[in-house]
């Protein structure tokens, strides 16, 4: 009877998962080898000498990955703080409301609150206004559509802290590091030994493999860089996006090159985080 | 297992298959439009349009809508989408050899048109076929002829504009009309022009390029490498020069139109722009823009287009599709649409040619109170150029200005 469950579980993974995956990996390949699409010819490599001597995906790459380190970082750093500083507090209702809130918030929807707090004519420029601090709209901090990502990654920080609070507070319960705590404060460890000997190593051990997942997310994040972001270099996601909406019909197959490289790393990255059994077991 | 596998291998087929097929193989082009409308009674048709104007969607739903169904018995059906949407679209169906699109008319100007001719994703020719296209006049450049290319019969003129640009008299009293004051307008008020990186802001590249040319005509005809060539290194150099006076220091520029009037309306920038003559009556009407804002053309001329309606090549509904585009272009649908407090659309009709009371109800319709008329704009109106040339520019703009 378990083994038959089993089957059919496996057989919906194929059928709903591998299968459409597949099937759409398949057709990108070929789009961008040139088999495929209206207005290609045939098969060419034209379409990935492109993208592979161009420094586009490359930078996109790299900025991407800058950007969700930094998201994740910041994001863990924040949850791990407010975990081991104001546990006691997420028994009030309200308190832990007004954490929670933001998990229920979609990204597209927080996108357009960082819009609406940090533009230039935002309300945060209006307040220095009012108050005197800037004199004129152009003084205000470029905040959005900026160099530095700045929006993009308040908006990150807003979606994912909620998330790993939540996450290490269970850790915290399940893992009874309360008692680990009590029992090294009892053997002479000062606060900072507890925190950085046992508190911290027990709670990032559990939770790296979500760690990296939430990195991967935010590496093919597409609308809150769509609205936030610049216009060179984009995120990942909005740069293929772009490509394959792109007015000169012949070059559509260059999106599809970068989805299939976008895709394999991906692909290799996860693969080698989950064969890794060791390492995967004692994580969440 | 495999028993299973092939279980819900055979459904997802079967869903697949089961998207219920309606042959249309009748030859329209040969039918008499008798035969037309009555077959187009009693269908459905498929309308993929660019919802992102109230007082477009309110023309449609609360007019269009109900008297298609009350005069000819024919459901719209609308769906969003714009032009790289409805290219996307029919390339998918294209390459699924799809005989049945999910979509029977599509509403575009002469970027899509270009690109669907591209992929022959259009069916047509059928201007001819429809009654109510005696009142156009098809011998007008700015209508015949879409992107230097001539339209055939392959889409329908639904509406004209002419590109324009917007400013605010409460805070700007001579806003620049030609490229050496507008050098000298950002110089005294850095951040507050920028250029969208879209077909807005392509469009002013392009009215900046044909100034450059040295005369209003001097983008017409084919396409020319060398004279794009002599004149994009001119431009990128303007503005590569100019541009730390631009918005956010010309460091990245906005996506998109829409996003131009917000700033606009909190006065972030100074200068805006945007086809329909600036699109300025509605939007002060609605509250965004300030009734001291006012529309103007530049100096060598801004782009005069039309945008078209065009049936798609595996339309299910092709006599419905026609039913609707004939009376989209009837004078009693372009009369409404041209209502000063609804869509406040120029007719794309010749009212010379039209019946003496159409004549005088369109001679009725009462001026606008803030934006400028295209009357007022049509000595200088220049014609969209080659379609290579918008190409190039959209390429290049990222290559040279902001990927530099």
């Amino acid at each position: 009877m378990k083994n038959k469950e089993k089957n059919i579980g496996f057989i919906l993974f194929v059928v709903f998962a591998v299968l459409p995956f597949t099937l759409a990996f398949g057709y990108a390949l070929l789009y961008s080898f040139g088999i495929i699409g209206v207005v290609n010819e045939g098969f060419t490599l034209e379409f990935w000498k492109q993208i592979l001597t161009s420094p586009t995906l490359g930078v996109s790459f790299l900025y991407s990955s800058i950007i969700a380190s930094i998201g994740v970082l910041l994001s863990v750093s924040l949850a791990l703080w407010v975990v081991l500083n104001f546990k006691e507090s997420f028994n009030n209702k309200y308190i832990s409301f007004i954490i929670y809130m933001p998990l229920a918030v979609p990204g597209i929807v927080s996108a357009f609150f960082t819009y609406q707090l940090f533009a230039k004519s935002g309300f945060f420029s209006r307040i220095s206004y009012k108050f005197g601090w800037i004199d004129s709209i152009n003084q205000f901090p470029n905040l959005v559509n900026d160099n530095l990502a700045i929006g993009i990654i308040i908006t990150f920080v807003s979606l994912l802290t909620p998330f790993f609070v939540l996450l290490y507070l269970n850790i915290y319960k399940d893992e009874r590091i309360e008692e680990l705590s009590q029992l090294s404060k009892s053997l002479g460890a000062n606060k900072n030994q507890i925190a950085l000997k046992v508190s911290l190593p027990i709670m990032l051990k559990k939770s790296w493999i979500l760690i990296v997942l939430y990195f991967i997310f935010l590496l093919g994040a597409y609308e809150v860089p769509l609205i936030l972001g610049q216009e060179s270099p984009q995120m990942l996601s909005v740069l293929i996006l772009r490509e394959l909406k792109q007015f000169d019909l012949t070059k559509i197959s260059e999106g599809y090159a970068m989805a299939v490289v976008y895709t394999v790393i991906i692909m290799l990255v996860t693969i080698f985080i989950f064969s890794r059994k060791k390492l995967r077991s004692n994580a969440y | 297992m495999y028993k299973h596998l092939f279980f819900l291998l055979s459904i997802l087929i079967l869903t697949l298959m089961s998207c219920d097929k309606q042959e249309d193989t009748r030859n329209w082009k040969e039918a008499s439009w008798d035969e037309i409308e009555k077959q187009a009674s009693g269908t459905t048709v498929n309308f993929m349009m660019w919802q992102g104007s109230p007082v477009i969607n309110d023309y449609i739903n609360n007019y269009v809508i109900p008297t298609l169904k009350e005069k000819y018995n024919i459901t719209l059906n609308i769906s969003s989408g714009q032009g790289p949407e409805i290219v996307q679209l029919m390339m998918g169906e294209k390459q699924a050899g799809s005989d049945n699109g999910q979509v029977d008319m599509v509403w575009i100007n002469g970027e899509t048109f270009f690109q669907l001719r591209k992929i022959e994703a259009l069916w047509g020719p059928f201007t001819e076929k429809l009654p109510n296209s005696q009142f156009i006049n098809f011998k007008d450049p700015f209508i015949n002829i879409d992107f230097q290319q001539e339209i055939n019969g392959m889409e329908c003129p639904w509406g004209i504009s002419q590109f324009a640009l917007v400013y605010d008299t409460a805070k700007t009293q001579n806003p620049p009309k030609n490229l050496q004051e507008l050098e000298y307008f950002i110089k005294k008020y850095p951040g507050t022009f920028t250029i969208s990186n879209d077909f807005s802001g392509m469009t002013l590249l392009k009215c900046f390029m044909a100034e450059l040319s040295g005369s209003p005509d001097g983008l017409d005809g084919e396409f020319n490498q060398e004279k794009y060539d002599t004149l994009s290194t001119q431009l990128w150099d303007y503005i590569n020069r100019n541009k730390k006076y631009f918005w956010k220091e010309g460091r990245t520029f906005p996506k998109e139109h829409s996003k131009m009037d917000q700033m606009f309306s909190s006065g972030e920038i100074l200068l805006s722009n945007g086809f329909s003559e600036g699109g300025i009556e509605d939007k002060v009407l609605q509250g965004l823009f300030p009734k001291s804002t006012r529309g103007y053309a530049w100096e060598n001329g801004t782009i005069l287009n039309s945008n078209y309606l065009g049936i798609t090549y595996n339309a299910r509904n092709i006599a419905g599709a026609m039913q609707v585009i004939n009376f989209l272009i009837s004078p009693e649908a372009q009369l409404k649409k041209a209502d000063p407090s609804g869509m406040n659309a120029n007719t794309v009709l010749d009212v010379s040619k039209l019946p003496k009371d159409y004549k005088n109800q369109f001679k009725k319709i009462t001026a606008r109170k803030y934006g400028p008329s295209l009357n007022e704009l049509s000595n200088n109106a220049i014609r969209e150029p080659a379609p290579e040339y918008m190409l190039n520019i959209y390429e290049d703009f990222r290559t040279y200005v902001i990927e530099e």
